[in-house]
């Protein structure tokens, strides 16, 4: 139901501190897209979270490792019962938000049932329903009660809008950003400049720097010129061209990060002709992967996946082979009933530059094994709400998350973002089972089952 | 004469109605509306009428249209989609730091384009007129993000004498948009200066030919008096409508140059507004930029109806 994603592979570019000027030995700047605009905030919970700011002032019970596990941050260890249902987590003594407030079970009860709460409508809500209720029984423990079993909790709190922040501060957070980060807020300035200074009470030791400045340039180009000329110290994401410019600067050190955010194609299951899983196995077969990479983004910049939408950093990524084969999909298209090639229609649209890319080089590649793909451009505007989940075939986009929220989020039959309208009461059942699942080895099953597909 | 100057008001409002009656008409044929740009994947069920609800859009397009016209008039542009902060008010912080720009662009530029235009028709077909009208060309041909790059290549990467990128916000305090100000400023001033220099040499060379200029030398004028006092004044009227032009330009944010640069005046806003599919912003700062273009040059009209004897008693007779 899924074919020819590219997993994008991030590139950073560093300005080295020594070849800045004096003052970077001591401020860090970077930049950041202002993607929020005029509703930007420093609630992580909101949706105009400035998450660069907010992953440097506040910090989460657990954090995700470079492994891919989950690693201890405000919380030192957890545990859960035998069938995963109840978890309870030992929260690091000492700790204290900026404002000198001392950190305990109370704040993160609340922190975590303020993100439930309908009221406030946070995004990350729908992570947290596996949670029937969270409670406190003394100063420096939390207690996770699930509604079933789910063997990935730690995994889920590792995402970055579930901060802890002080009790009561629901009204304020957005503007003062308290948090018990390595930095705190000086002055909060999405548009402009928003400066943070370390703090020295940080529970891992005062940060590095004296100071950081995360700046607010929208436009992608500016970005960049503010790092030639030094502006910014740091930025990621950097295009083919751009990777070019800094790879010749002796002032840039280039760096790679892979990253798991996504882009695909994505077939209804439940409308024809894609509903005959012939059809669907054929349009996975006719497209060459690695080829549509190269030429979309350059081979440098992302990996493909057997339709697997799991980060290669992540622990449960599956790789698979899936090498273009034009005669078994034209099989498999005759065998589905369409001997002389099927005619399907795409949805693209500019809402990313590289759709429209990706929708042409695949009308291509497939057209050998008889998919007649007619590209149909698409207003970015409403695009969401008009095309996405309502036409047969358009293009789709992810950014990373853990392979549990990934999965359920998506094809889970009763997902509500199960854009695919995939719907295996089996693959549920596995998805329940992966859940239950503590040993760390074995919910791989899952995941390698769903490329299969 | 009144009269006259009373009907151009009149013709302009007119416009300006007509214009608005376009944007909020072009803006309501767009798929998808304000509240689905602004939930993106939320955009469906009990979210999405509760939005349309609160922001109005379950009424007729006409009756809105009413409501956002007589706001305007008032001063009032509705509510950003995004934040919900007043329009008038985002929009205020911009058009001054957009007027900053376009005053110092102008303040350099209009004398310069001047001067420049005198020595270049005086010095007709020579050397000087040749370089300068080139250069001019060549300023007014090649576009405002590749002439902005190449000065932030060469003074900013390269020599390190200013910073490339403006990093204030736009309620930042003015003092905080120098030094990086002056590269956005060069950029505005080549550009403008060749439009209006052009213009001023050749109505100076006309000028110059006239007979009022042959019997002024005939009679033994010296030559500075000639330009100074007899040929400029007529040479400037045609390059008031210029003027008038690159003012309406500048005044309308200069989309590009602020975006390369990272300005935060009304053409920035304009084009975030766009990206961020905030589409009241988006109709409320066309108006804006719609008005400024009629009223500067309504202005422009009056101006030369002032200066220009032969104009005002032309329109008398007629």
């Amino acid at each position: 139901m899924k074919t020819a994603r590219a997993l994008a592979a991030t590139l950073a570019a560093l300005l080295p501190l020594a070849a800045a000027p004096a003052q970077a030995q001591t401020v860090f700047r970077q930049a950041h897209e202002v993607g929020f605009g005029q509703a930007s905030s420093l609630d992580p919970a909101s949706r105009g979270r400035v998450f660069q700011v907010t992953e440097k002032i506040m910090s989460r019970l657990i954090r995700p490792g470079l492994d891919g596990k989950p690693a201890p941050d405000l919380a030192e260890s957890w545990s859960a019962n035998a069938d995963a249902t109840e978890w309870t987590l030992k929260l690091r003594q000492g700790v204290k938000f900026h404002d000198g407030r001392p950190f305990t079970a109370e704040d993160a009860v609340w922190s975590l049932t303020r993100v439930m709460d309908p009221k406030t409508d946070s995004p990350a809500r729908a992570l947290l329903a596996v949670i029937k209720s969270v409670e406190a029984p003394d100063a420096t423990t939390l207690k996770l009660t699930l509604t079933g079993p789910f063997a990935d909790l730690p995994l889920v709190l590792t995402d970055y809008r579930l901060m802890m922040l002080p009790k009561d501060s629901g009204e304020t957070i957005g503007r003062t950003g308290m948090g018990t980060g390595p930095f705190r807020v000086e002055r909060f300035d999405a548009a402009g400049t928003t400066t943070l200074a370390a703090n020295p009470d940080y529970f891992e030791g005062r940060p590095g720097v004296a100071r950081m400045e995360v700046i607010g340039i929208p436009d992608a180009q500016a970005r960049f010129q503010a790092l030639l000329g030094g502006q910014i110290d740091m930025l990621p994401g950097l295009g083919r061209q751009e990777r070019a410019l800094v790879e010749r600067s002796p002032r840039h050190r280039l760096q790679e990060v892979p990253t798991g955010n996504w882009r695909g194609i994505v077939f209804r299951a439940d409308q024809k002709p894609f509903d005959d899983v012939r059809v669907r196995k054929a349009l996975r077969l006719a497209v060459d992967r690695k080829a549509m990479r190269d030429l979309a983004v350059g081979p440098d910049g992302g990996i493909t996946g057997c339709d697997t939408p799991i980060s290669p950093t992540d622990q449960y990524r599956a790789e698979g082979e899936c090498a273009q084969d034009i005669a078994g999909a034209r099989r498999l298209l005759a065998e589905a009933g369409y001997p002389n090639g099927i005619d399907i229609e795409l949805s693209v649209s500019t809402v990313e530059a590289v759709w429209p890319v990706i929708g042409e080089i695949y009308q291509q590649q497939v057209v050998a094994a008889g998919i007649r793909v007619k590209l149909v451009q698409e207003p970015a505007d409403g695009y969401w709400n008009r095309v996405w989940m309502k036409k047969p075939a358009v293009m789709t986009r992810w950014n990373e998350r853990p392979a549990d929220a990934m999965l359920n989020e998506i094809w889970r039959s009763t997902s509500r973002w199960n854009e695919s309208g995939f719907n295996d009461p089996a693959f549920d059942a596995l998805l329940d089972s992966a859940r239950r699942e503590i040993d760390f080895a074995k919910p791989a099953p899952s995941t390698s089952r769903r490329s299969n597909t | 004469m009144l009269a006259y100057a009373l009907r151009r008001i009149v013709l302009g409002l007119l416009t300006v109605l007509l214009v608005s009656a376009m944007i909020f008409f072009a803006v309501e044929a767009l798929p998808g509306d304000a509240c689905t740009a602004v939930l993106q994947r939320d955009a469906h069920g009990q979210r999405l009428e509760n939005c349309r609800r609160e922001m109005g859009l379950d009424r007729p397009a006409v009756a809105r249209y009413l409501d956002w016209i007589g706001g305007a008039i008032r001063g009032d542009l509705d509510a950003s989609a995004g934040s919900g902060k007043p329009i008038t008010e985002l929009v205020g912080a911009r058009l001054a730091n957009t007027l900053l720009l376009a005053g110092l662009s102008m303040a350099v530029g209009v004398p310069l384009a001047l001067l420049l235009g005198v020595v270049t028709a005086l010095a007709r077909d020579r050397a000087a007129d040749l370089a300068l009208s080139t250069a001019a060309i060549l300023a007014m041909t090649i576009p405002e993000f590749v002439t902005a790059t190449l000065l932030i290549f060469t003074f900013s990467v390269w020599l390190g004498w200013v910073p490339g990128i403006v990093l204030a916000s736009a309620d930042a305090p003015v003092s905080a948009l120098f030094p990086t100000i002056w590269l956005p400023v060069a950029v505005l001033t080549m550009v403008m200066t060749a439009h209006i220099l052009r213009t001023v040499r050749s109505s100076m060379i006309d000028v110059m030919e006239g007979e009022f200029v042959q019997m002024a030398r005939l009679k033994g004028v010296p030559a500075w008096r000639v330009v100074w006092r007899h040929a400029l004044p007529s040479a400037l009227l045609p390059a008031i409508n210029v003027v008038a032009l690159t003012v309406a330009w500048l005044l309308g944010g200069v989309v590009v140059v602020e975006k390369v640069f990272n300005y935060p005046g009304l053409g920035r806003f304009m084009v975030d507004s766009i990206t961020e599919r905030d589409l009241p912003v988006v109709q409320g700062l066309a108006l804006v930029v719609a008005s400024a273009y009629v009223g500067v040059n309504l202005a422009a009209d009056l101006l030369a109806l002032l200066l220009d004897p032969r104009l005002r008693t032309a329109r008398l007779r007629a």
